[in-house]
């Protein structure tokens, strides 16, 4: 089964739907139709540049070339965490963050990629790089969610925190039940999306091969194998995200550096 | 001295707090604090567990400075009772059980009976253990902290207003719980003439020149 190539035109001709949203918005007086041309704009060419580099990236294939995009990746991904967390761009949170997000990837790159797999290439672009880009995507929304309530949360019920420290509790100790409600609150979204698959969403990656011609089998089989690197990769940069924050957050005497929260 | 601060002087940015402030407590004392509102007194039992750190002067305790494993080692010896206690969601049961869970403390798990016993000499029926921490009023949190307190069973105690919620006979039962022991150390604030009658000395902060001890 051959997938139909789309030319540019017809990409352009795509476009034309977009009016109907700019009427709903325009009759409700909404004033989202500036940020849905910009939004547009930015979609469109962001896609096409990774889609020229990609294209650069297939034809070249070549490890460390591959390697310094999953770094650009993670470092992107990185302050967008911060951005969209209610956190402030310390170096506190950027270099732990980074580093467990950097881990959480390589560490489940090695294993689908490597051990699954089996690429005939170490980190073939072809594979390395969307299915680094799916699990990336979905930790940076993890990781928000996680830090975000570990955090905050721990603001919110400091005295609960000190009275633990008071009792004798080491400062890990103490920081159990925050650590374990952050890690609740960032599964909860993909443990619910793994629990409806298939019913009430056919997922992205799964379509996408089978538009470009997969056996449906072979794309489930995928999906499935994504949903696991996904699912694991998250829970993975969550838990060392927190963990790698809290050695550079704290005080000696285990009180939380509150400049980190943003006024 | 079991507990002692040194020449401190604290400030809350442009506010000073204790300028120049020492004083004492011998083992086994069982000391009030008196003094205005925002005069001090929460804030010396933060500065003591190690949640403030005082701008210059010393705290000691057992001799020994409260920084670094000797501050560890005093949250180990003691429970705080703080004035507005939050634990934010859970179960009461969890709340209470979770401290004896601490590796280095030296807490003994205690039995279901002697939890709900001490509940109830508190004014609390043993269904309160299956509630949401969250749920209970101010009075029945300060409650739990004192049955905490209690069940912790350690040398020191550093209590903020510990009968403000309760009512007469539950106050005669936590004062017979808290301050029964006289091996035990304990250093508390209050306005509660109850609860200062019980005590062995009172150091009046209002009457301290700069706040500067007894």
């Amino acid at each position: 089964m051959e997938i139909i190539q789309l030319s540019w035109l017809q990409l352009a001709f795509g476009f034309i739907i977009l009016i109907i949203p700019a009427a709903i918005f325009w009759w409700y007086n909404t004033g989202l139709n500036r940020k849905m041309v910009i939004a547009t704009i930015r979609m469109t060419l962001q896609l096409l540049f990774v889609g020229y580099y990609l294209e650069y990236l297939f034809e070249y294939d070549n490890t460390w070339l591959n390697l310094a995009w999953i770094m650009v990746m993670v470092v992107v991904a990185d302050f967008a965490t911060i951005d969209r967390s209610d956190l402030k761009t310390t170096r506190s949170l950027v270099i732990p963050i980074f580093w467990a997000t950097f881990l959480g990837i390589v560490l489940i790159n090695l294993f689908f990629l490597e051990l699954v797999i089996q690429l005939p290439n170490f980190l073939e672009a072809q594979y390395a790089i969307p299915i680094t880009g799916m699990v990336l995507g979905n930790c940076l929304r993890s990781n928000v969610i996680g830090i975000n309530e570990f955090y905050y949360n721990l603001k919110e019920n400091n005295e609960r925190y000190l009275f633990y420290l008071a009792s004798g509790a080491t400062r890990s100790e103490a920081l159990y039940p925050f650590f374990q409600r952050a890690l609740q609150k960032s599964a909860n979204p993909t443990l619910a999306g793994m629990a409806t698959i298939g019913l009430v969403s056919l997922p992205g990656m799964m379509t996408g091969q089978i538009l470009s011609g997969s056996s449906p089998m072979t794309a489930i089989q995928y999906q499935i194998m994504i949903m696991l690197a996904i699912f694991s990769g998250t829970i993975l940069s969550v838990f060392l995200a927190i963990l790698f924050c809290n050695r550079a957050v704290f005080f000696d005497n285990d009180m939380l550096d509150e400049s980190i929260f943003k006024e | 001295m079991l507990l002692q601060a040194k020449h401190i002087n604290f400030s809350y940015g442009e506010e000073t707090i204790f300028h120049d402030f020492s004083f004492g407590v011998e083992r086994g004392e069982r000391v009030v604090l008196k003094g205005e509102s925002g005069g001090g007194k929460s804030t010396l039992m933060r500065l003591l567990l190690g949640f403030e750190i005082p701008d210059t002067g010393e705290l000691m305790y057992n001799g020994s400075p409260l920084e670094g494993k000797h501050l560890r080692h005093f949250r180990r010896e003691c429970a705080w009772l703080p004035q507005d206690l939050n634990f934010g969601t859970g179960r009461v049961d969890e709340v209470i059980k979770y401290p004896f869970h601490f590796k280095q403390s030296g807490n003994q798990m205690p039995e279901n009976n002697q939890i709900i016993d001490i509940l109830s000499d508190l004014g609390l029926d043993a269904e309160v253990l299956d509630k949401e921490f969250t749920d209970l009023s101010t009075g029945q949190r300060q409650r739990v902290g004192i049955a905490l307190c209690i069940l912790l069973d350690k040398p020191v105690l550093l209590l903020d207003e510990p009968t403000s919620a309760l009512d007469e006979a539950s106050k005669e039962k936590a004062a017979h719980h808290l301050l029964s022991d006289p091996a035990r150390t304990v250093l508390s604030t209050s306005h509660d003439p109850f609860w200062i009658e019980k005590c062995s000395r009172i150091i009046d902060l209002n009457s301290v020149p700069d706040k500067t001890g007894s």
